[in-house]
């Protein structure tokens, strides 16, 4: 870094920006599971000797490590991407009644056009039920500012504060310019039961409190910097956030801009004005009408865009029409599809699923790739976990079928544990397999438990699989390479006889592995 | 033209080098003194998908992505991916794919092929050397800059010829 420094500035996606602010901002804990486009938000913190970062078991329990050390005192902050955050919300709605003692940042990665993900949630309505603050950046500079800021306004309002960003901010590099750390002082860890024992009665009088907090809040969203008005020839004005403020300054140099930086609670106020002040106003956002239903409700009269504007990313060049309130002309190019590498041990595991015909509950990772022809070897894809679950579903939906499960060993980890232990507890018969290539590979080969490497790829304890397995309850559990065809193949077709749970370990090493 | 923003697309699939050709470009830009946004998509594109990235340079950049007809230069390093990527050039943008063959023949290891490109790229960049060679140094640490460096230089020949 220290060429970099020299400049002042760096080349930083808003991955790397967002870590590097967090960094200067005296951040000491952050914890995350990897998630495209969120994964190089930790692996930059974990650069950072100064830094306890780590990679989680799964969201939730990312959330509340981090969200506990922020209660204790220290500066902390938890990444994810937008389906990881459904894993943590349980933690994530009462958070906002204890508050936190230091600061704490909740970072979210939509993928708007779903480059690497199974949906196109829109994060922001996560900020409204809630009720808790929403910084949104439009560019990596900002979101090295507004982390900062998003710290501050955490112990200034006693509240975690949600950070959002989009793939396309997350993965944009621009100039950056570079601080020094300050690291704040560390409030005192004290007991206080009142604030950090969620039972009804403590709960209710933290609900009053998280309310009034919203009403200074909002005072805040009308005075700060972070929602700014920029005056042009007030013949049309937008309304607008993140990316698509980029987009519009593309097309429109000219027009009036409300860049609403703080998305919630939202600056009325300052948008009635804002309305009086153009001849045309309109809203542009990528995804939900979330700006715009509030901007409704305020009564202003507003350009919606077309619902069709709803669905996918935008790009510079559907503005125009989305301006005009037309609907969104599709121009679909056929992209070349993604496909497992050619060394890829997973082309094993499926083509002996193809050879006994089995019917796959799939799972979260490269191996989703099973699905394409020419193999066509997988058959669902829901969540993080959902091999196991869905195999055990499938069973009972579908009897006398040869149904397998699938999971990779990072997955399994994150969230297929407690599905193996269900369906060993409730008698479930079959074949789970799990898909070890010794890391994550779909986000870039990140290490978990069953690695026994740390996020600095220092060694720790190691999570053994066969023995986890067999403490859940399988009957059987076999470790197989399946590069060995024929073997792997017998494996399988016994076991998927038997009347057993069995779980067989496909266990290869990635290619990717530590090039 | 003092405000004119720069926009390549560069294209490939994965494994071909295309990010750390717009990286490199990216930095020369930075080096130079210019506002710069560079776009990709990372995650499953590694796995053999179409890979493609933008950058922008100027005194102001907003957009991250180059708008459909306007990119100032297309480098596409796959002949299959080009008809796709070329909707992104201007009326009156350069293809420097024809390059691609022509840059093929000239250098002995293929790795190097990305590098090479950009070298040809940089002579019809308002960009000096001195950035070039430093965002090489920036891009490449300390495994094969000065290997970079000779087909960089070799590449920027063929691209002023």
């Amino acid at each position: 870094m220290a060429k970099k420094s020299a400049l002042n500035q760096a080349l930083l996606s808003g991955d790397e920006a967002l870590a590097r602010g967090a960094y200067e901002a005296g951040l000491s804990v952050a914890c995350a599971y990897p998630g495209t486009p969120s994964t190089e938000i930790l692996e930059t913190l974990a650069g950072f000797p100064e830094i306890d970062a780590q990679w989680s078991v799964n969201e939730k329990v990312a959330f509340e490590v981090a969200l506990g050390a922020a209660t204790a005192g220290a500066r902390s902050l938890f990444a994810c991407k937008h389906v990881g955050l459904n894993v943590a919300m349980d933690p994530l709605m009462t958070a906002s009644y204890t508050g936190v003692l230091a600061g704490f940042v909740v970072v979210v990665c939509d993928d708007p056009g779903m480059h690497s993900s199974q949906n196109e949630q829109d994060t922001r309505w996560v900020s409204l039920y809630s009720k808790m603050p929403m910084l949104e950046p439009s560019s990596p500079a900002e979101a090295r500012e507004f982390v900062k800021e998003a710290f501050a306004m955490s112990e200034r309002f006693d509240t975690p504060v949600i950070l959002r960003m989009t793939t396309r901010i997350a993965h944009t590099k621009e100039n950056v310019t570079i601080g020094e750390r300050q690291v704040p002082e560390r409030p005192a860890f004290e007991r206080n039961a009142a604030k950090y024992v969620m039972v009804p009665g403590h709960a209710y009088q933290r609900h009053i409190l998280v309310e009034q907090r919203l009403v200074k809040l909002k005072t805040l969203a009308e005075r700060t910097r972070l929602n700014r008005v920029e005056k042009g020839d007030g013949k049309i004005g937008f309304i607008t956030s993140g990316v698509s403020y980029q987009y519009l300054k593309e097309n429109y140099p000219d027009a009036s801009y409300l860049k609403l930086g703080m998305s919630y609670p939202f600056c009325d106020d300052k948008i009635r004005a804002f309305a009086k002040s153009v001849k045309k106003l309109v809203v542009v956002e990528e995804l939900d009408p979330f700006i715009e239903d509030h901007v409704k409700s305020l009564g202003v009269k507003v350009v919606a865009k077309d619902p069709s504007f709803r669905i996918g990313e935008l790009t510079p060049e559907l503005i125009p029409a989305l301006v005009a309130g037309k609907a969104k002309q599709e121009q679909k190019v056929a992209k070349r599809k993604p496909r497992l590498c050619p060394e890829c041990p997973h082309w094993a595991s499926f083509a002996a699923l193809k050879k006994i015909d089995a019917y796959v509950a799939g799972d979260i990772g490269c191996y989703t790739l099973a699905c394409l022809p020419p193999m066509s070897a997988l058959h669902s894809c829901l969540c993080m976990g959902a091999g196991v679950t869905f195999h055990e579903g499938w069973r009972k939906g579908a009897p006398g079928k040869c149904i397998v499960g699938v999971v990779g060993d990072s997955t399994f980890v994150h969230s297929g544990i407690t599905g193996l232990i269900n369906a060993a507890y409730n008698r479930t018969k079959g074949v789970i397999i799990i898909l070890d290539n010794s890391t994550t590979a779909m986000t870039g080969g990140q290490q978990h438990p069953a690695t026994g490497l740390t996020i600095r790829n220092e060694p720790t304890k190691k999570l053994v699989l066969e023995d986890l397995c067999r403490a859940c309850g399988a009957d059987n559990v076999d470790v197989v390479d399946p590069k060995n065809m024929v073997e792997f193949r017998t494996i399988l077709e016994k076991r998927v006889h038997e009347d057993a749970l069995s779980v067989v370990i496909s266990r290869h090493p990635c290619k990717l592995l530590r090039r | 033209m003092k405000d004119k923003v720069y926009s390549i697309t560069f294209g490939g699939i994965g494994g071909q080098g295309v990010l750390k050709a717009s990286e490199i470009c990216s930095w020369a830009a930075l080096f130079a003194g210019y506002h710069v946004k560079k776009s990709e998509v990372h995650g499953m594109a590694q796995r053999g998908g179409s890979v493609e990235s933008h950058v922008r340079f100027g005194k102001r950049v907003y957009s991250p992505l180059v708008p459909t007809g306007g990119a100032d230069f297309l480098l596409c390093f796959h002949r299959e991916e080009q008809p796709r990527l070329s909707a992104f050039l201007k009326k009156d943008g350069v293809d420097l794919t024809e390059y691609v063959e022509k840059a093929g023949q000239a250098i002995e290891n293929p790795r190097g092929l990305n590098t090479c490109l950009v070298g040809v790229l940089s002579a019809r960049l308002p960009i000096q050397q001195e950035h070039w060679m430093k965002a090489i140094e920036t891009v490449f640490k300390n495994k094969g800059v000065e290997e970079n460096k000779k087909i960089f230089l070799d590449g920027r020949k063929m691209g002023q010829s």
